[in-house]
């Protein structure tokens, strides 16, 4: 198959992961020519998502010194008795038969609904190729309960949480964010300067609860987090409010393994080729052409330019691995909170944790089958935390007790796992650029940022990603793209006008 | 290579715009040729409908295209029967025995004929739904829905229901589908009740929302009335109505819709349509004065009876003492009995009157035009839970503009003349903090001062023959001059004869009935 392949690339990508993926479809769009390998027989890397089946499989894969995905391991927790009590039950084995209905993420995201990646997609006219769910609801812990925490003008009016007094409290504090920075001289935000954005919301009057509201779900702050730091992630979360549902965030349905893919088909569009299972076995720089020849199953290829993924041989070798993020990823038969928080089953909550201290946070994404992402009667639970130590289930224990200690959702299956990354760039590729493995973050910012600096460097002249034209717009070369013909109406109108035409014939109309 | 993408410039867009517009200019003036000419010759036909269909489907505006449909649907409709009777005939001229298998023959011929005449409805209805697809707004589409549907005997409301919901849920503000919700929720007999749910719902998900306030505000006095009339609503619903419409006040004070809907709660719950009722009258044996609680454009067409005395007298010959209407006089000879007692009757509206102290001749009636409404425990309360809020809340935002005015209008609610003086600060700091409206602060400080001082009024020593203010105090204008007339002496601030010259209102000695 590969002997099909053209020899010469202005850029190879190996790894399919987000990041990777960014730039392939960047490099295409741009008209440069673009091969994307991955050794992996699916797209997305640690960036994608597995059926049942497949995510047991990948737990199950033997570690290699440069494998991000490392510490992994599952347990299913179904008894006996339960089979008996009821016929709905679920357990390993009615699980597994629905594997292929699952969508499990090893790195889940939430999209701010105005932040990097929802702006990137309709720049780039990608977002025609991906469906959204809007999250249902930020929630926060208080006093031991899941609450979901109002975020849009409709849901302060109506939660039964807050008094009047507090109502309009939040409102004044969330618009008074919302407007800072447009008036500099605002002499009440000029003393926080250099202070803590708790010193702040401190000063502001608030109650003891809209200061949890605001602290941990809104501005997503810890108590040392800077004035400036807070205020602007407080602007990031209202500037997504009121675009798509009541929150301000959207989950990609059938899971974030989709966006790679989406940029990828951008990429193939614009002539770019794709190869599953496909490695590289070397590289070499020629200093005469100052082009890469890369082997991959016996074949040279000549490129200008070669962007990887951290965990691709031979490009990482001798890289140091480290653990990065701590993940838990539960499937359960019952959902987390009460039932306000899951109507009609459920759709997208997102909370985020803190420990005692306030030092440390965690992120749980629960998700129903509206997700696309599982069946229905399941939920998902991802829980992600930056990572302490090799072992994920110790670095989430604090938060797991949390959530699981007083609420007892009916969980069956319950994995925990390492995202691992590069400690230090391979001296031995200076010229090869490597992209970041997946950061700690709710979003793709990061990411993205990473994506746009390794094309900004590859070609320093082009556009990142312009708006791809939709199919009336593109003409066919050799045709007057100004001539516009009968054809070009609607149909009917076209009929229309063909009606008219005969019967204005006999009649004057005058222009 | 073929196929190659190619981007088209905005210029190159912009010119294949502008022919595709030349052709749509020509396709539609072709189009309304041909209709007027086929108008003028009468032919209302499927072709009619179809050319219309098309310049309607792209701009539902044209009201004469809206006409034309009409006129065709009437024309078949008058052709569907004409071809009905023409069956019918000759079944009558059959033997008896035959009549039942001809009734039954009629029976479907009818049937067939009906269904006919109603798929010309639900052609008529699916344009609608497409043209307002177009343009949710279109005054003739929605009007065109309406008059099919009272064409229809069989008309489907329920569905029409089910259309309002899919509507609203795309624009929960457009006050067309509002306003075509109360008429088909009417006909199809929807409860009250699950109108207000629904309203609940709206309002739950974007209470910015007039429309839906307003509606709620046409349910709820008819699902829970009020026994004395001079609230909006049973006490107990206005008590959590009360507390709704707060929570959104203090969610988003800038959001105007909730702080209307609230002062309409915080009011009398009158009608505009309601009659004029009595509000000053006197009488002496020369003639009567009277004064209305709101303009009145004759009062000859009230009937008007003084009772007493053993007699019932009809006054008639009234004269208008004021351009508005808002008071009368009557130039009529009685024959008055101090002894007795007299009331005045005003169409179904009856009041008792009092004889004038002293030693003068005459009775008089007079009702002060803020009369205090009725206020349970539990409504008191709550207003007092919200004042309170209100209170708490101008602490933080000291020159909040709906709080200052709501926590005003909660005081007088609550006692009018106890909270007379921080009601009028309230006003004059909002003159302050919302100078725009300057004007209607004082206006309305100016109404409720004269509604505490005719209040106290009849406290007075002179009453009703003198009708004192004090010069200290201030006063932009005099509303509720009516009442006054029938003082014999007003005594009103000197800043503000001087501002009224000509327009000082006539005293009842003024009016010289005697000549």
């Amino acid at each position: 198959m590969l002997d099909d392949l053209p020899e010469q690339f202005d850029l190879v990508v190996i790894g399919t992961g987000f990041t990777e993926s960014c730039i392939a479809a960047a490099g295409s769009r741009v008209g440069k020519s673009v091969l994307h390998l991955d050794s992996n027989e699916y797209y997305g890397d640690v960036w994608s998502s597995f059926t049942m089946d497949a995510l047991c499989a990948r737990l199950d894969q033997e570690v290699e010194t440069h494998s991000a995905l490392r510490n992994a391991r599952y347990t299913w927790h179904t008894t006996e008795k339960e089979s008996e009590t009821d016929a709905q039950s679920w357990n390993r084995d009615s699980v597994l038969a629905k594997s292929r209905r699952f969508s499990l993420d090893l790195c889940p995201r939430i999209l701010y609904a105005a932040g990097e990646l929802v702006q990137l997609l309709i720049k780039s006219n990608i977002c025609r190729y991906a469906e959204f769910r809007a999250v249902d609801h930020v929630c926060m812990r208080h006093n031991g309960e899941i609450v979901s925490v109002p975020c849009s003008r409709s849901d302060v009016f109506n939660t039964k949480t807050l008094t009047i007094v507090e109502k309009r409290l939040l409102m004044k504090f969330l618009t008074a964010c919302n407007d800072y920075g447009e008036d500099k001289c605002n002499e009440d935000s000029l003393e926080f300067r250099g202070r803590t954005f708790l010193e702040y919301l401190q000063a502001q009057r608030v109650t003891e609860k809209i200061s949890s509201c605001v602290m941990q779900a809104i501005a997503m702050c810890g108590p040392s987090t800077s004035f400036e730091e807070g205020m602007q992630r407080t602007q990031r979360f209202l500037g997504s409010l009121g675009r798509y549902g009541n929150t301000p965030f959207l989950f990609p349905m059938y899971g974030c393994g989709e966006l790679p893919q989406c940029f990828c088909r951008l990429c193939a569009v614009y002539g770019g080729i794709y190869c599953l299972k496909r490695a590289v076995d070397d590289i070499a720089l020629d200093f005469n052409s100052n082009e890469f020849l890369l082997s991959s199953a016996g074949k040279t290829l000549r490129a200008k330019n070669v962007v990887s993924a951290p965990g691709y041989p031979p490009v990482s070798k001798g890289i140091e691995l480290k653990p990065h993020i701590s993940r838990g990823l539960f499937i359960s038969s019952s959902p987390l909170g009460n039932e306000e928080l899951n109507k009609g089953g459920g759709g997208v909550n997102l909370l985020r944790l803190l420990d005692d201290e306030g030092g440390r946070e965690a992120f749980l994404m629960q998700l129903s089958h509206y997700t696309g992402a599982c069946p229905d009667g399941l939920y998902i639970f991802h829980l992600t935390t930056p990572a302490l130590s090799q072992d994920p289930a110790s670095d989430l224990a604090v938060f797991t007790s949390q959530l699981f200690d007083q609420s007892d959702p009916q969980i069956i299956f319950s994995s925990y796992f390492t995202i691992a990354a590069q400690t230090s760039k391979s001296p031995a590729a200076e010229h090869i650029y490597y992209t970041d493995p997946p950061t700690y973050e709710l979003d793709y910012d990061a990411a993205i940022a990473n994506a746009r600096d390794i094309f900004g460097k590859l070609f320093p002249e082009a556009d990142f990603l312009p708006r791809a034209p939709d199919p009336e717009e593109i003409v066919v070369d050799g045709e007057d793209p100004s001539a516009l013909n009968e054809h070009s109406l609607p149909e009917d109108l076209r009929a229309q006008l063909h009606d008219m035409q005969q019967a204005t014939q006999e009649m004057d109309i005058q222009e | 290579m073929h196929g190659r993408v190619k981007v088209r410039t905005t210029e190159e867009e912009r010119e294949r715009k502008k022919k595709e517009q030349a052709l749509k200019v020509r396709a539609y003036r072709a189009a309304m040729g041909r209709i007027q000419k086929k108008r003028d010759a009468g032919e209302l036909d499927n072709e009619m409908l179809s050319l219309t269909v098309q310049i309607l489907l792209r701009n539902p505006d044209v009201s004469t295209l809206w006409n034309i449909r009409r006129e065709c649907v009437l024309e078949k409709l008058s052709r569907l029967k004409e071809e009905e009777t023409a069956c019918e005939t000759p079944g009558e001229e059959k033997p008896e025995e035959e009549n039942q298998t001809v009734e039954d023959k009629t029976g479907e011929e009818k049937a067939a004929a009906e269904d006919k005449s109603h798929s010309i409805f639900t052609c008529e209805l699916d344009l609608t739904e497409q043209c307002l697809m177009v343009n949710p707004k279109s005054y003739n589409a929605w009007h065109h829905r309406c008059w099919t549907l009272e064409q229809n005997p069989r008309a489907d409301w329920q569905r029409e229901v089910q259309l309002c919901n899919k509507y609203l849920k795309f624009d929960e503000r457009n006050f067309h589908t509002w306003d075509y919700r109360r008429y088909v929720t009417g006909k199809a007999m929807v409860p009250a009740a699950q109108e207000l749910d629904f309203c609940t719902e709206k309002i739950r998900v974007n209470f910015s929302n007039y429309s839906s306030w307003h509606h709620r505000s046409l349910l709820l006095p008819e699902l829970y009335p009020n026994q004395q009339r001079d609230r909006p609503m049973s006490e107990e619903k206005l008590q959590k109505e009360l507390e709704m419409v707060l929570t959104a006040a203090f969610t988003d004070p800038n959001d105007s819709s909730a702080w209307f809907y609230q002062r309409w709660l915080l009011g009398s719950g009158a009608q505009l349509d309601r009659a004029p009722r009595i509000a000053a009258f006197r009488l002496e044996s020369h003639g009567a004065i009277l004064a209305l609680d709101k303009p009145y454009p004759d009062i000859t067409q009230l009937k008007t009876e003084l009772v007493g005395g053993g007699q019932t007298i009809l006054l008639e010959s009234w004269l208008p003492v004021d351009k508005r209407g808002t008071s009368w006089k009557c130039q009529q000879n009685f024959d008055y009995q101090r002894k007795s007692t007299y009331s005045l009757r005003l169409s179904d509206q009856k009041v008792d009157l009092l004889p004038l102290s002293g030693s003068e001749n005459g009775a008089y009636y007079f009702a002060p035009p803020h009369g205090t409404a009725s206020c349970s425990k539990d409504l008191l309360a709550e207003l007092q839970t919200q004042l309170q809020s209100c209170l708490d809340l101008l602490e933080f935002e000291p020159d909040s503009k709906w709080t200052l005015l709501t926590s005003a209008l909660l005081m007088r609610a609550i006692d009018f003349s106890a909270n007379h003086e921080t009601s009028l600060a309230h006003l004059a700091k909002l003159e302050k903090v919302d100078s725009l409206r300057e004007g209607y602060y004082k206006d309305l400080a100016a109404r409720w001062t004269l509604e505490w001082e005719l209040a106290k009024w009849p406290q007075s020593a002179d009453f009703p023959k003198r009708f004192d203010i004090a010069d200290d105090v201030l006063l932009e204008s005099l509303p509720y001059d009516q009442y006054l007339v029938i003082a014999d002496e007003i005594t009103l601030p000197n800043k503000l004869r001087d501002k009224l010259g000509e327009s000082v209102p006539k005293t009842f000695a003024d009016l010289k009935l005697q000549s």
